[in-house]
């Protein structure tokens, strides 16, 4: 019970500070300004203009998301570090992992946050323009919002030992590499070159397999997506979370605050 | 726990650093040893980088030693839960800006196990008992940097600790401010608190501490009572006197064994305690200006000033 106080302690300033990051709301605007760009560029198209315009909405909002996991989140820890606020907080019955899962949680809820702004927004561009909303959109939001507990955990991650520079450049790193994966896996099948294959399928291993989050086609096009599918992409984002969640934290005890 | 054993416990703590990107690493702490008793406000000694606050950062867990053992109230301190009878104010404490007085102390409060029926009153009675009553709903970014002092000794003692960490509790402050918490500190003492203070300060330290170590570049020279330092060597005072004719200087140097230094027409004279009233007497019969008399020093200055030179 204490823990779990500790954690939310930590979670509830996380958040406070961080909806106080003018990026953030930079970000969201430029997200929002995008949507709405969509139904210029929707009313451009000869055909399927609602499709171009929630492909636009979609990608606006999980490009922007993912910028707002990463700059953000980098900042978080190395903030705590620079200005010494950590001092005071690791000097209470509070172990370090309790300390970075709160950050950790802070940030998934403000992430979550922005998150709901922008579905609230697609929806409403949506309904104005005409274009058709059902299950699918929900599950790629859903979706979304699980790719980004891996990219915070991921930012989580590099923030716990280096420095936000770095740790952003390896995060955006990490985010596009996982969504190339599938393809490098697929390349390297068809490769003569067994390094090549077995390189390759151990990348793919390794790293987030980050398309599995991806139903833009499947919502836009109003294909079927099978529950089982979302349920194993969100059982996929917990666990691998979970993993570099770990390591953070092992990270993170070796760390002299200097 | 045996009543005569030190509350906190330092052993053979070594800590090395990396120097750079290589392999080299630094030397910082030289295997130092010494204890904290029970009640006390103890000193911890030393100029500017002589690991003072590396060695507060070993015992609050932040760095780990290298090699040696420290104990806070017979728990090892890289150990998590003993910090609940354990209070620290780090070096210029920066908090969260954003936040008000009271807010920050609950969150301390929150992060510290202090029950939620407790809290609030707790919070209250911290914010009188360092008199931060009236700013209790102010953001701490209008604190001045008194107001932040006082604050970062409150969320040390929001849990009401049994052992209080202090990094420079004075540095920066103006005459008033130090005063202020130098009497929090005195009565962090008489509620029975153990306080352990880290300064370069040694008025500071003459004033409120029992007992002082004086570490010089990562190594402990000296431990023992503050009496102990008090009574060591001959005191010695300073004066400032002007028009000092120069056979009367050259009588001050070889007579009374002074120390001079000339700035101007102005000559400082460091003497013995005993022997001021003579030269008072021999620099205004000749018609000369006494424009200050400072107190005899301390030999606590004298024995870190040697501890100093010694560790150089």
């Amino acid at each position: 019970m204490g823990s779990i106080s500790r954690v939310t302690a930590i979670a509830t300033n996380t958040v406070r500070e961080a909806v106080r990051n003018r990026l953030l709301y930079a970000l969201l605007f430029f997200s929002v300004a995008m949507m709405c760009a969509g139904i210029f560029l929707a009313a451009l198209s000869y055909v399927e203009g609602e499709r171009v315009l929630q492909n636009v909405g979609l990608a606006a909002t999980r490009i922007f998301s993912v910028a707002i996991a990463i700059f953000v989140g980098v900042n978080l820890i190395h903030k705590e570090v620079d200005r010494r606020t950590v001092y005071t907080i690791l000097s209470k019955p509070l172990t370090r992992a309790e300390f970075l899962v709160g950050k950790f949680a802070g940030l998934v809820l403000t992430i979550w946050l922005q998150l709901a702004i922008m579905v609230v927004v697609f929806v409403a561009v949506s309904l104005l323009s005409g274009a058709p909303l059902d299950t699918g959109h929900a599950a790629a939001f859903v979706l979304i919002g699980a790719e980004l507990v891996l990219v915070v955990a991921v930012a989580t991650f590099f923030s716990a030992f280096t420095s936000p520079m770095l740790a952003s450049f390896a995060t955006a790193g990490v985010w596009l590499t996982g969504h190339l994966t599938r393809d490098l896996r697929d390349i390297g099948a068809s490769s003569q070159s067994e390094v090549v294959q077995s390189v390759t399928a151990w990348l793919h291993r390794l790293l987030p397999d980050l398309e599995s989050f991806n139903l833009t086609i499947e919502a836009v096009h109003g294909l079927p997506i099978s529950a089982a599918d979302v349920w194993l992409a969100l059982a996929y984002a917990a666990g691998y979370a979970t993993l570099v969640l770990f390591a953070a934290i092992a990270v993170f005890y070796r760390r002299d605050f200097r | 726990m045996d009543v005569s054993e030190p509350i906190v416990h330092v052993e053979g703590v070594v800590k090395d650093f990396r120097a750079g990107f290589g392999l080299r690493r630094k030397r910082v702490l030289h295997g130092i040893s010494f204890g904290v008793r029970e009640g006390e406000i103890f000193g911890f000694v030393g100029p500017n980088g002589a690991g003072k606050t590396t060695t507060l950062k070993v015992l609050m867990g932040l760095i780990r030693a290298t090699a040696g053992r420290a104990t806070i109230l017979g728990c090892d301190v890289r150990e998590t839960a003993f910090r609940r009878y354990v209070g620290f104010l780090p070096e210029n404490p920066y908090f969260y800006d954003y936040l008000t007085g009271r807010e920050i102390l609950r969150f301390y409060a929150r992060l510290s196990g202090v029950s939620k029926a407790r809290r609030d009153d707790r919070v209250e009675e911290l914010l009188g008992w360092v008199g931060l009553t009236h700013a209790a709903d102010a953001r701490l970014r209008t604190y001045s940097k008194g107001m932040l002092q006082r604050i970062g000794i409150a969320q040390a003692l929001v849990h009401d600790p049994q052992v209080v960490f202090l990094d420079e509790p004075m540095s920066g402050l103006d005459p008033i401010g130090r005063m202020e918490v130098r009497e929090l500190i005195l009565r962090l003492r008489s509620e029975g608190k153990t306080v352990f203070m880290n300064t370069h300060i040694l008025t500071d330290v003459e004033m409120v501490c029992d007992r002082v170590a004086i570490i010089v570049n990562g190594r402990i020279c000296h431990e023992g009572a503050i009496n102990s330092f008090l009574g060591e060597g001959e005191p010695e005072a300073d004066l400032v006197l002007a028009a000092v004719p120069p056979e009367v200087s050259t009588r001050l140097e070889q007579e009374f064994a002074a120390t001079l230094r000339g700035h101007g027409d102005r000559l400082e004279v460091r003497l013995r305690e005993k022997h001021v009233q003579d030269v008072l007497s021999a620099v205004l019969a000749v018609g000369a200006q006494v424009i200050s008399v400072t107190p005899p020093q301390m030999s606590l200055e004298s024995v870190f000033l040697q501890a100093v030179e010694e560790g150089e």
